[in-house]
C-alpha cells in the first residue's frame, strides 16, 4: 500500500512545516474558543472544590459517576497512540509513517486530561499527593500499595513518562530541521532542543533502534496502564458485575479499538486542515480501517465473554445489576445504543473498501466508536453501583449535575486546543520518517506489465 | 598538523557516496567520514565505517534499577504503616508485583532515553561544521583531513560533484 | 556493484528459491520417504497402539460411568484439540497480513486439518463422560445443591452441550479440510503431471478442474480469505464452548471469565510452536534449506514472544483477580489449582510456557536462528501439556459438580500407568496422521512460494544491498 508520490525533501519541509512557519488565519480564533471552554471548566473546577462534590450528581450508593467515566474514556483513548505507533513500527508497516506522531502525541495529551478527572473527583485535590506519593515523612502516613487505587498513579505516571520521552526522542531529528530553518528567539529554543544534531550516520542509527527499542518497551506498559484502570474495578468483590477476570484484557481492547478510532479521526482532521493530502492518504485511513475491524472483532468477543460469565454463575445480584443494564429503562436504551454505536455500525461500514476511503464515512464511524466507548464505561461503572445491595441504607439513582457534564465536555475542548497548540510549535507528523520512507521505496519489483510497489527493508 | 574539517554537500546520494569512495581511497581514514543526512538512510548506503554501541546495556541497568527502587518503596511503605487492609498481608505480594512492573519499566524507558542520547553523541555543546541545506536533502560528506590537504581534499569533493565546499573560517 | 556493495544479512537469513525447480523438487520429496521418517512413523505407530492399549485397559477397568477417572484422557484430547485446531490459524492469519514470510510454513499449518478427524473421534468418548447439568440427586429444600450446575448453557438448550460442542469440532475439522484443499489445489494440479500411481489418480480427483486461470486464482484468494475468516471466529468459538464445558462448569464455584482467551492464547502459542519444530526438523534434515530462510524463524519469533507475555498477562489478571477477593471460594480454587494442590504442575507450567521461551526469545541473535524458536516451541509444549493436565485432570476431580462452591481443596490425581498409555498414544496418534499426511500431499505450499519469490529480491540502494519486499495490494 505505497500510492503517494515522492516528495523532494524541500517540499516535505514546506507542507509540514507549514503549520508551526506559518499561521492560518482560523487557529488564534479556534484556540481561543477552545481556550474559553477550559476555562469556564477551570472555575466550575474551582467552585467544586469549594463547594464540595455535593454540586455533582453523585449520591449513595453511586460514587463513581461522569468523572470517573471520563477518566477510563481518555485514559483509553490515550492507548491509542502507542499502541499504533509501536505495534506499526515493530510490524514495520509502511503505512503507519505519518500517523506515528499524531497518536503518541494524542496519548500524551489524553493522559494528561485523564488525570485530572480522578484528582477533581476526590473533592479535595492536594490530599491526593499523600494518598499517591510516599513523602510524609513528618506524620509517618505512607500510601497504602495494597489499593489498586494507588496502581493507578504508577502506571499512568510511568506510561505519561515514557510516552513523552518516546515523542521527544524522535522530535529531535525534527528539531533540527526546525533549527535550520527559524530565526532570532525560537531559533535559540529549537537549537537548544535539537542537541546539537548533524544527522550523522551514528545518530541515525541510534534513532532508529531507539524507535524499535522504546516501542518494544511502551508496549508492556501500555497494556498494563488499562488493566490497571480495570483493576480498580475488578478487585472490589461488592459491586457486582465488576469482579470479573477477563477485565483486564477487555478495557484494554477497548481501549484500542476508541483510541486507533479517534486517531483516525484526528488523522481525518489534520489532513483537511493543513492541505495534508500528500502525507495523511486514503491508503492510510484505509489501513486504519481494517485494522480497527479486527480490533473491534476482538473487543466484541471480549464484551460477549464478560456478559456470559457475569451471568454464568447464575448469582442473584449479579443478575440483578445485568437486568439493570440490559433490561430495565433507562440504561436498557444505553445499552442498545452503545453496542451498536461501537460495533454494528463501524464495523458494518468499513467492511467495505469503498467506506474505508471515504474520510466523511470514516470520519462518522470513528465518532461513532467513541459515543459508544463513552457509554460502555458509563454502563460498567454506573449500573454497577446503582444495584440495591444488603447493606446499602439509602438508594439513589444518578443524573449528572450540568456542572459534571460541563467539565466532562470541556475536555474534549482541552485535548483539542493542546493538539492545536503542538501543532503551532512541533511537526505533527514526522518529518525523517516521510522522508526515509521515500527513500526505501524501490520501483524495480516488476511483474509482466505491473510494477508492484515495494520498499528496501533493513532487517 | 592539527587537523581540520571540510564539508562537501552533494544534491546526488550517489555522488555522496562516490565522494566518500574517493576520499578513502585517496587516504583519509574511514574513521574521519561522517555523512550527515536529513533523513535515515539504511545502514551501509553510502559505504559508511560500521557504528558500534551499547545501547542495549541501558534497558537492563535501568530495569534493574528500577525493580530495585519499586521493591524498596512498596515493602519499606508497607512495614513503615502496618495496618492490615483488605484481609492481606502486609507485604502483599501481588500487589508490590504490580508498582514494581511499573518501577521496572520506567527505570528501563528513561535508562534507554539516557542512552540514546549518550550513545549519540549528545548533546554538542560545540557546534561542527554544518549547512542548514542539508535538512533541505542535501548530503553532507564530512571530512578531517590536516591542513595541508584541505586543498587537495576540495579538489575530490569538487570533483565527486558536490554542489558547495565549506571548510572553517 | 561497487565493491563496497555488501549484504547486511547472514548468509542464510533470506533465501530466494528457483521457482523453476520448486514443484519437482517438492513433488520428489512428498513421493520419498527417507530413513528417519520410516523411524519416526514407527515410533508414533508404536505410541498410537499403546494409547489404544491404554484405553481399553481404562474402559474395561473404570467405564464410562466415572468421570473421573478419565481425567488424563480429557487433558491429552485437550491438548490435540487446541493444538491442532489453532495451527491452521497460523497459515490464516498471516495470510490476512500479507506477511511473506508465512510462505514457507504455511502449508505445515494447513496440514494439521487432517488431524482435525482425530479431535472427532477422542471428543466421542466424552459425550458419554460429561456429566448431565441437571442434577439427577437434586432434593428442593437440601443447602449448598443447585439444580441445575454452572454452565454456558442458561436454560439448558437440547443437546446442551455434548450435542453442540461435538457438531462445533466436527465443523472446525471440515472447514480446515475445506481450507486445506483451495490451497492445495494448484500444487497437486500441478504436481499431478509428475505423480504416478495412486498419487496421479488422487491428485487427479482433488484438482481436476484446476487450470489456474487468472479467474481461479482471484477465487482461491477469495476463498481462502473468508474461510480463514470464518474458521478464526469458529476456533475461538469452540475453545470457549470445550473450556468452559470441560474444565471451568466440573469445578463447583469457578466463575472465570478470562479462561476462554486464555485457552485460546495457550493454543496459539503452542500451534506455532509445533509449526516451528516442525519447519526446523524439515529444514535440518529433510532438504528444505533452501525454502526456510532464518528469517521465517526471525519473524515468527517476535510473535511468539509476544504470545509468550499474553499468556502470562492473562494468567496474571486472573490470579490477582481471584486473590483480591478474598473470598474463600476464590481463594480454594486458587489453592486447588495453583497452589497447593497442582501446584508443582503450576510452577513446571509457568516455567515452561514463559520463563524459558521467554529466556530464549528475548536475545535477538538468537531469535535469527532456526534452532531458538524450536527450542523454545519444544518448551511451549511441555508447558501447554501440563497446563491442560492441571486444567482438565482438576476438573474431573473437583468433586461434587452441583455443589455451590469448592469448599474444601481436592488432593491431586496422579496419572497410573494407563494415563500415561493414553497421553502417549494421543501424542502418538497426531504424529502418525500428519507424517503420513505430508507423504501424500506437499508439505510445502509451492504456488505461495512462487508467488513469494515474485515480490522479494536482493537490490543495491548506493552502497549497500538490501532485501526489497513488494506487498501488493
Amino acid at each position: 500500500m505505497q500510492e503517494g508520490r515522492v516528495l523532494s525533501a524541500e517540499q516535505v519541509n514546506r507542507d509540514l512545516l507549514r503549520s508551526i512557519l506559518e499561521t492560518p488565519k482560523w487557529f488564534w480564533p479556534v484556540v481561543g474558543v477552545l481556550g474559553l471552554i477550559v476555562l469556564i471548566a477551570a472555575i466550575i473546577i474551582g467552585y467544586m472544590i469549594n463547594r464540595g462534590l455535593g454540586i455533582t450528581g453523585l449520591n449513595r450508593p453511586i460514587f463513581w459517576g461522569f468523572f470517573i467515566t471520563n477518566f477510563v474514556f481518555w485514559i483509553g483513548i490515550s492507548h491509542a497512540g502507542v499502541m499504533l505507533s509501536a505495534i506499526l513500527r515493530l510490524a514495520k508497516a509502511e503505512w503507519r509513517r505519518p500517523a506515528t506522531r499524531a497518536a503518541e502525541v494524542l496519548t500524551i495529551f489524553s493522559l494528561m486530561t485523564a488525570m485530572i478527572m480522578p484528582i477533581i473527583h476526590t473533592g479535595r485535590p492536594w490530599r491526593i499527593l499523600y494518598w499517591a506519593f510516599p513523602y510524609d515523612f513528618a506524620r509517618g502516613i505512607w500510601p497504602n500499595v495494597r489499593t489498586p487505587l494507588i496502581w493507578d498513579p504508577s502506571a499512568i505516571l510511568t506510561y505519561l513518562t515514557s510516552s513523552t520521552l518516546f515523542v521527544l526522542i524522535a522530535l529531535i531529528p525534527d528539531f533540527a530541521v526546525l533549527r535550520d530553518r527559524t530565526t532570532g528567539i525560537s531559533h535559540r529554543i529549537y537549537a537548544l532542543l535539537a542537541m546539537g544534531w548533524e544527522g550523522n550516520a551514528r545518530q541515525w542509527k541510534l534513532q532508529i533502534i531507539a524507535g524499535v527499542l522504546l516501542s518494544a518497551l511502551i508496549l508492556p506498559v501500555f497494556v498494563s496502564v488499562h488493566s490497571i484502570v480495570s483493576w480498580d474495578f475488578g478487585m472490589a468483590v461488592a459491586a457486582k458485575s465488576w469482579h470479573s477476570t477477563v477485565f483486564a484484557p477487555y478495557f484494554v481492547v477497548g481501549a484500542v479499538h476508541s483510541g486507533v478510532s479517534a486517531v483516525a479521526f484526528v488523522l481525518i482532521l489534520l489532513r483537511w486542515m493543513y492541505g495534508w493530502q500528500d502525507y495523511i492518504r486514503h491508503e492510510h485511513i484505509d489501513g486504519l480501517g481494517r485494522l480497527l475491524v479486527v480490533v473491534a472483532t476482538g473487543w466484541f468477543y471480549f464484551f460477549v465473554m464478560e456478559v456470559i460469565f457475569g451471568i454464568y454463575g447464575r448469582e442473584a445480584d449479579e443478575i440483578a445489576v445485568r437486568s439493570l443494564q440490559f433490561i430495565q429503562e433507562p440504561f436498557q436504551a444505553w445499552t442498545i445504543i452503545f453496542i451498536v454505536t461501537t460495533y454494528f455500525i463501524p464495523v458494518a461500514l468499513w467492511l467495505t473498501r469503498r467506506a474505508r476511503r471515504n474520510l466523511w464515512i470514516m470520519s462518522a464511524a470513528c465518532i461513532s466508536v467513541n459515543i459508544g466507548m463513552w457509554l460502555e464505561r458509563y454502563l460498567i461503572i454506573v449500573p454497577g453501583l446503582a444495584n440495591r445491595t444488603g447493606f446499602t441504607f439509602s438508594w439513589n439513582s444518578y443524573v449528572p449535575s450540568v456542572y459534571e457534564a460541563i467539565i466532562v465536555g470541556a475536555t474534549f475542548a482541552f485535548v483539542s486546543m493542546l493538539l492545536l497548540l503542538f501543532s503551532r510549535v512541533f511537526p505533527l507528523v514526522p518529518l525523517y520518517d516521510i522522508k526515509e520512507g521515500d527513500i526505501l521505496k524501490n520501483e524495480s519489483v516488476k511483474i509482466g506489465r505491473r510494477v508492484v510497489p515495494a520498499t528496501f527493508r533493513e532487517d | 598538523m592539527a587537523k581540520s574539517p571540510i564539508l562537501g554537500l552533494f544534491k546526488d546520494a550517489n555522488a555522496a557516496a562516490d565522494a566518500g569512495d574517493a576520499l578513502k581511497s585517496s587516504g583519509v581514514s574511514e574513521n574521519d567520514i561522517d555523512f550527515l543526512t536529513d533523513a535515515p538512510y539504511p545502514e551501509g548506503a553510502f559505504g559508511e565505517r560500521e557504528e558500534k554501541h551499547r545501547l542495549y546495556l541501558f534497558p537492563f541497568i535501568g530495569a534493574t534499577l528500577g525493580l530495585s527502587a519499586a521493591i524498596l518503596l512498596t515493602s519499606m511503605t508497607q512495614l513503615a504503616y502496618p495496618l492490615v487492609t483488605g484481609g492481606k498481608p502486609i507485604l502483599a505480594l501481588p500487589a508490590m508485583a504490580v508498582v514494581s512492573y511499573e518501577g521496572t519499566m520506567l527505570g528501563a524507558i528513561l535508562f534507554t532515553c539516557l542512552g540514546v542520547i549518550f550513545e549519540s553523541r549528545l548533546p554538542k555543546l560545540k557546534s561542527g561544521l554544518y549547512d542548514t541545506r542539508i535538512t533541505e536533502g542535501y548530503i553532507g560528506v564530512l571530512a578531517s583531513v590536516e591542513d595541508g590537504d584541505l586543498d587537495q581534499t576540495r579538489g575530490i569533493l569538487n570533483q565527486a560533484g558536490a554542489d558547495d565546499v565549506k571548510t572553517e573560517g | 556493484m561497487s565493491s563496497h556493495s555488501e549484504s547486511h544479512y547472514p548468509h542464510d537469513m533470506w533465501v530466494f528459491p528457483d521457482a523453476q525447480s520448486t514443484t519437482q523438487d517438492v513433488a520428489g520429496k512428498t513421493a520419498s520417504t527417507p530413513g528417519i521418517l520410516k523411524l519416526g512413523l514407527a515410533i508414533a505407530g508404536v505410541l498410537a497402539i499403546l494409547g489404544v492399549v491404554g484405553f481399553v485397559l481404562r474402559m474395561t477397568t473404570d467405564g464410562f460411568s466415572d468421570y473421573g477417572a478419565w481425567g488424563y484422557y480429557a487433558a491429552i484430547f485437550s491438548y490435540i484439540f487446541v493444538i491442532t485446531s489453532s495451527a491452521p490459524l497460523v497459515a490464516v492469519a498471516f495470510r490476512l497480513t500479507k506477511s511473506h514470510w508465512r510462505r514457507p510454513i504455511s502449508r505445515i499449518s494447513e496440514l494439521f486439518a487432517l488431524v482435525g478427524v482425530v479431535n472427532v473421534i477422542l471428543y466421542i468418548p466424552l459425550i458419554y463422560l460429561l456429566p448431565p447439568i441437571n442434577n439427577p440427586n437434586f432434593v428442593p429444600g437440601m443447602h449448598g445443591e443447585l439444580q441445575i450446575r454452572k454452565t454456558i448453557w442458561m436454560e439448558v438448550p437440547f443437546g446442551a452441550p455434548h450435542l453442540w460442542d461435538f457438531l462445533g469440532i466436527i465443523s472446525l475439522a471440515v472447514l480446515s479440510l475445506v481450507i486445506l484443499w483451495v490451497s492445495v489445489v494448484p500444487d497437486l494440479a500441478e504436481a499431478r503431471s509428475s505423480a504416478s500411481g495412486w498419487r496421479n489418480k488422487l491428485y487427479a480427483l482433488l484438482a481436476g478442474h484446476w487450470y489456474g486461470t487468472k479467474k481461479q486464482w482471484i477465487h482461491q484468494k477469495i476463498s481462502l480469505a473468508l474461510l480463514g475468516a470464518l474458521y478464526f471466529m469458529m476456533v475461538v468459538f469452540v475453545h470457549f464452548l470445550i473450556v468452559s464445558d470441560f474444565a471451568m462448569s466440573l469445578i463447583p464455584g469457578w466463575k472465570d471469565s478470562i479462561l476462554p482467551p486464555l485457552y485460546t492464547v495457550t493454543g496459539f502459542q503452542s500451534a506455532l510452536s509445533i509449526i516451528l519444530i516442525i519447519a526446523f526438523t524439515m529444514r535440518k534434515w529433510g532438504g528444505y534449506e533452501k525454502y526456510f530462510g532464518t528469517s521465517v524463524f526471525w519473524s515468527a519469533s517476535k510473535i511468539q514472544i509476544g504470545l509468550t507475555l499474553l499468556w502470562t498477562y492473562h494468567l496474571f489478571a486472573f490470579f490477582i483477580t481471584l486473590w483480591y477477593g478474598r473470598m474463600e471460594l476464590e481463594q480454594n480454587i486458587l489453592r486447588y489449582l495453583m497452589f497447593e494442590s497442582y501446584s508443582w504442575i503450576f510452577w513446571l507450567n509457568v516455567i515452561f510456557i514463559f520463563l524459558v521461551p521467554f529466556w530464549i526469545l528475548v536475545w535477538n541473535p538468537v531469535r535469527k536462528t532456526a534452532w531458538g524458536p524450536a527450542l523454545a516451541g519444544i518448551s511451549i509444549l511441555i508447558g501447554n501439556l501440563l497446563f491442560q493436565i492441571r486444567m482438565f485432570v482438576g476438573a474431573f476431580n473437583a468433586g461434587d459438580i452441583y455443589h455451590l462452591g469448592l469448599f474444601k481443596v481436592p488432593p491431586p490425581v496422579f496419572p497410573d500407568l494407563w494415563d500415561v498409555f493414553i497421553v502417549l498414544g494421543g501424542i502418538g496418534l497426531v504424529a502418525f496422521i500428519y507424517l503420513i499426511g505430508t507423504r501424500i500431499l506437499p508439505a510445502l505450499a509451492v504456488w505461495e512460494v512462487k508467488e513469494g519469490a515474485m515480490y522479494q529480491k536482493m537490490d543495491t540502494l548506493y552502497r549497500g544491498e538490501y532485501l526489497v519486499l513488494a506487498k501488493p495490494e
